[in-house]
């Protein structure tokens, strides 16, 4: 040991090792691109994982740009009455009615197009494709796009089935749902009269949605494993709080080959 | 043995001075009395131990987020401040523009007294009061708006005369420089007259509202998030003050980097702290993906300053004990002063930081917070900091502070020195449910989980675990509570004897060829934690049988 190494101090015990430690914990960032969830290189900007792949918006320009509450109450109450069972629970049929500007259109979209399984693959494909121009278009559902001829309607009428749902003091419209697995829904949310939840417990762990008031709110769900799922409201709103609950009923359906969006996810 | 310099210094403060700590400790020791009070009533509540039904259920969770975060956290804070200030920027210090700090401690307890009116005359709120959940103005309404907007304006007051009680000795070149933990100071009053800002632009419109004067404001919930990030951070800066203050009194241990290193690192607070408020918005269904994404990236830097004087303190007393004999890796640990409380409290309260920050790190992850946002995840995880980081280490300071204002000795320092243990084991239970049944999609502030049973039933047995481990807190806490006060309470005589606290002297050292390993491994072991939590919640995502396209969380 000579002389100098005694007085040096130990790496352990120099500023700049204690500064540079003290930023350990961005290391986590590397996980976090581990799992895709954040960018390698973040220069290179989002790119492609960003893309929104159906109502990607989520309701993204908040009320002003969506319908209005009473325009959605409207929706939603027509697709309840269309879709009703004897027992009050609600069951889309599945069809398109991924129109973009046509909330009233509903009642006729009921009828007329073809099922969803018959263009999968180019639906799959056409949603790739457009999403990285998808800037609040037909997608988006509150655009004032008309309707095109071409590969994006084809698209557009082949896409998921639509949900409408209502959350309110205290409880959801419509209350049951029967879903079947494997088939792309877009669940259409609003919170009519202040934030709400609307939260999906799947099993193991849930899907934590929150709405706010007059926002409409757009995400697509597919059920891959059917079962009682339970609807509940994550948000403080009220005495009633823990009374506001749902249930979705997903049935077995034979699986669509590879026509759900759950094969581009990854 | 001689007592510590905190302990010398406020002993020597003027009278005055010394009444004025006293009674905003006392409000501070009051406010945290009910809500822990409170807590447990929640937490049993939340278990099924007592049916107190919505309106006395929400009540409690009220009372006891309004009682704890706002008003224990702040007038803590205000003494501490004002105290530190006083007694390290100059011997023989005193507080500055005294009148101004008791207009604005009487404002905060003004505030509390209005905020409590609130809680009991209304409907539960919970304590964000959101207009829109109050739904028409009201007194009780206007009470709890006006309330915050009290304590924000006292606090303001108690802030200025805190920054003059630095600033003036300086300023009369009374002092050559700041020392480190007055420099703090100042940063800290800083963060605390912005925060009273950030209140007044969150309250004044409701206020306004719930009083008949103005329509209902659209924009609360942003007013009220601004806030908010500001009020957590605050206390956790407060906290790491208190540890580098209660370094120097159980162990005469000064940093061995210099005051230069400590200075910047309390410096950055101020920096690193406000660009990461966005991670509490990762649900709301109106922010774009691209903000989403930066503001995760942002968040990952607000360990950054906390790290770092938890760095520096450690490798400070690790130094230390090395150069007076300590042997191996960790042998250094058993030689501080574990007889002492405040030691103890400050012990389990770096065990405790980091339990809590290692889960805090899986939530800044936008990705994740479809899965964690909004259950009881949250409160699970954060319980460790509230409870276990902030609130142990301000007790551990009023260990110090309050014999030194009171000149009464510490009431039953072993049995005040076992408390963390006892107090971290409930918090344990309670935190280990807690971010359990948030993984597993519990919601919070749902006081019955039943849901008519649809809920797994193991939801159930989870919130017993809340239960049992927040009975064991609460008590562990009101224990604490009782030795504080009787601390506080007007004693015959002086007992100058019995103040001083087993410690240990280790005087000043420079850092030879010692090596500090400790600080660094606990980092790595700390980031290890985050990723294991982070990739549990990025597995379970993948694991649901939900496949979800769209702007949140597109899995
Ligand atoms: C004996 C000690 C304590 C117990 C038993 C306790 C228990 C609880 C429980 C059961 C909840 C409700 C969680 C929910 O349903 O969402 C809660 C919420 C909360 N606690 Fe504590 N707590 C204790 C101490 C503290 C302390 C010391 C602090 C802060 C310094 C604190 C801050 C909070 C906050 C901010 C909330 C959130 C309230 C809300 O969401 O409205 N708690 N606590
Ligand atoms: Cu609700």
């Amino acid at each position: 040991m000579t002389n100098e190494s005694q007085v040096k101090p130990h790496f352990t015990t120099r500023r700049g090792f204690i500064a540079a430690a003290g930023f350990g914990v961005v290391g986590l960032y590397f996980l976090w691109a581990g799992y895709g969830a954040a960018p390698l290189n973040i220069f290179a900007g989002s790119g492609e994982s960003q893309a929104p792949a159906g109502g990607g918006h989520g309701g993204g320009h908040g009320a002003a740009a969506g319908p209005s509450v009473e325009e959605f109450r409207s929706a939603a109450e027509s697709f309840i009455e269309s879709n009703k069972l004897p027992d009050g629970s609600v069951m889309p049929r599945r069809q398109a009615m991924a129109e973009a500007t046509s909330m009233e259109q509903m009642d006729h979209a009921a009828m007329g197009h073809g099922p969803q399984a018959e263009a999968p693959a180019a639906a799959d494909k056409a949603a790739k494709a457009q999403a990285p121009m998808d800037h609040g278009g037909t997608q988006g559902g509150h655009g004032e796009t008309p309707p095109a001829a071409g590969a994006t309607e084809a698209h557009a009428e082949a896409g998921p089935t639509d949900i409408y749902l209502m959350a309110y003091q205290w409880g959801y419209q419509p209350a049951v749902l029967r879903l079947q697995a494997n088939v792309p829904y877009r669940f259409r949310m609003m919170a009519l009269d202040m934030t709400h939840g609307a939260s999906l417990q799947l099993g193991a762990g849930s899907r934590i949605i929150r709405l706010r008031p007059g926002a409409l709110v757009e995400q697509s769900f597919t059920f891959t494993r059917p079962g009682e799922y339970l609807l509940y409201c994550t948000v403080y709103c009220g005495m009633g709080h823990d009374r506001m609950q749902g249930k979705i009923i997903v049935t077995a359906n034979q699986p669509q080959e590879s026509s759900h969006e759950s094969a581009s996810a990854h | 043995m001689k007592a510590p310099a905190l302990t010398e210094g406020l002993r020597q403060l003027p009278a005055g001075d010394k009444r004025l700590l006293k009674v905003c400790f006392g409000a501070a020791l009051i406010a945290l009395t009910l809500g822990v009070l409170f807590g447990a009533g929640t937490a049993g509540t939340r278990a099924g131990f007592v049916d107190s039904g919505p309106l006395y259920g929400y009540r409690m969770m009220t009372a006891h987020g309004v009682s704890i975060f706002f008003y224990w956290l702040y007038f803590a804070q205000a003494g501490l401040l004002l105290a530190f200030g006083a007694v390290f920027t100059v011997p023989g210090g005193h507080i500055a523009w005294r009148p101004l700090a008791w207009t604005g401690l009487a404002t905060m307890i003004a505030g509390f007294v209005a905020s409590g009116y609130a809680v009991i005359a209304g409907l539960p709120l919970l304590y964000d009061a959101p207009p829109e959940l109050a739904g028409v103005p009201s007194p009780a309404v206007a009470a709890f708006y006006l309330g915050y907007l009290l304590l924000a304006a006292g606090l303001f007051c108690v802030a200025v005369s805190g920054v003059a009680t630095v600033l003036k000795p300086r300023f009369d070149h009374r002092i050559a420089s700041w020392p480190v933990v007055s420099f703090a100071a100042v940063g800290w009053a800083g963060l605390l007259i912005v925060s009273s800002i950030a209140a007044l632009n969150a309250f004044l419109p409701a206020a306004r509202w719930a009083l008949g004067l103005s329509p209902m404001p659209s924009d609360y919930s942003v007013g009220w998030h601004v806030l908010f990030h500001n009020m957590h951070y605050l206390p956790l800066m407060a906290t790491v003050i208190v540890w580098y203050v209660l370094v120097q009194a159980v162990a005469g241990v000064k940093s061995v980097f210099g005051a230069h290193l400590s200075k910047i690192a309390f410096a950055i607070y101020l920096i690193f702290v406000p660009p990461t408020s966005l991670y509490h918005m990762f649900l709301e269904p109106n922010l774009a993906e691209a903000v989403r994404v930066i503001g995760s990236l942002l968040s990952l830097f607000i360990s950054v300053p906390t790290v770092t004087v938890f760095l520096v303190i450690v490798a400070s007393l690790e130094v230390h004990a090395r150069t007076h004999g300590a042997k191996g890796l960790f042998g250094w640990i058993g030689m501080l002063p574990w007889r002492n409380p405040a030691m103890a409290a400050m012990g389990m309260a770096v065990v405790n930081l980091a339990i809590g920050g290692a889960f805090s790190f899986v939530l800044i992850q936008e990705k994740i917070a479809p899965l964690l946002s909004d259950t009881f995840f949250v409160p699970g995880y954060f319980h460790f900091l509230t409870v276990g980081t902030v609130t142990l280490t301000f007790l551990a300071a009023l260990c110090y502070v309050l014999p030194g204002v009171t000149g009464h000795a510490l009431w039953k320092p072993g049995l005040l020195t076992a408390l963390p243990y006892f107090i971290t084991a409930g918090l344990l239970i309670f935190g280990a449910s807690g971010v359990t049944a948030g993984y597993l999609g519990v919601p919070r502030r749902v006081l019955d989980v039943a849901y008519d049973g649809t809920a797994p039933a193991l939801w159930g047995t989870l919130m017993a675990g809340i239960g049992i481990g927040g009975v064991i807190m609460a008590a562990g806490l009101l224990t604490y509570l009782y030795g504080l006060f009787r601390t506080l309470w007007p004693a015959p005589a002086e007992d100058v004897a019995g103040m001083t606290l087993p410690s240990v002297a280790w005087g000043d050292v420079t850092p030879a060829a010692t090596r500090a390993w400790a600080g660094p491994l606990s980092v790595l072991l700390l980031v290890g934690a985050m990723a294991f939590f982070t990739a549990l919640a990025f597995e379970m995502i993948q694991a649901l049988p939900l496949q979800a396209a769209g702007a949140m969380g597109g899995h």
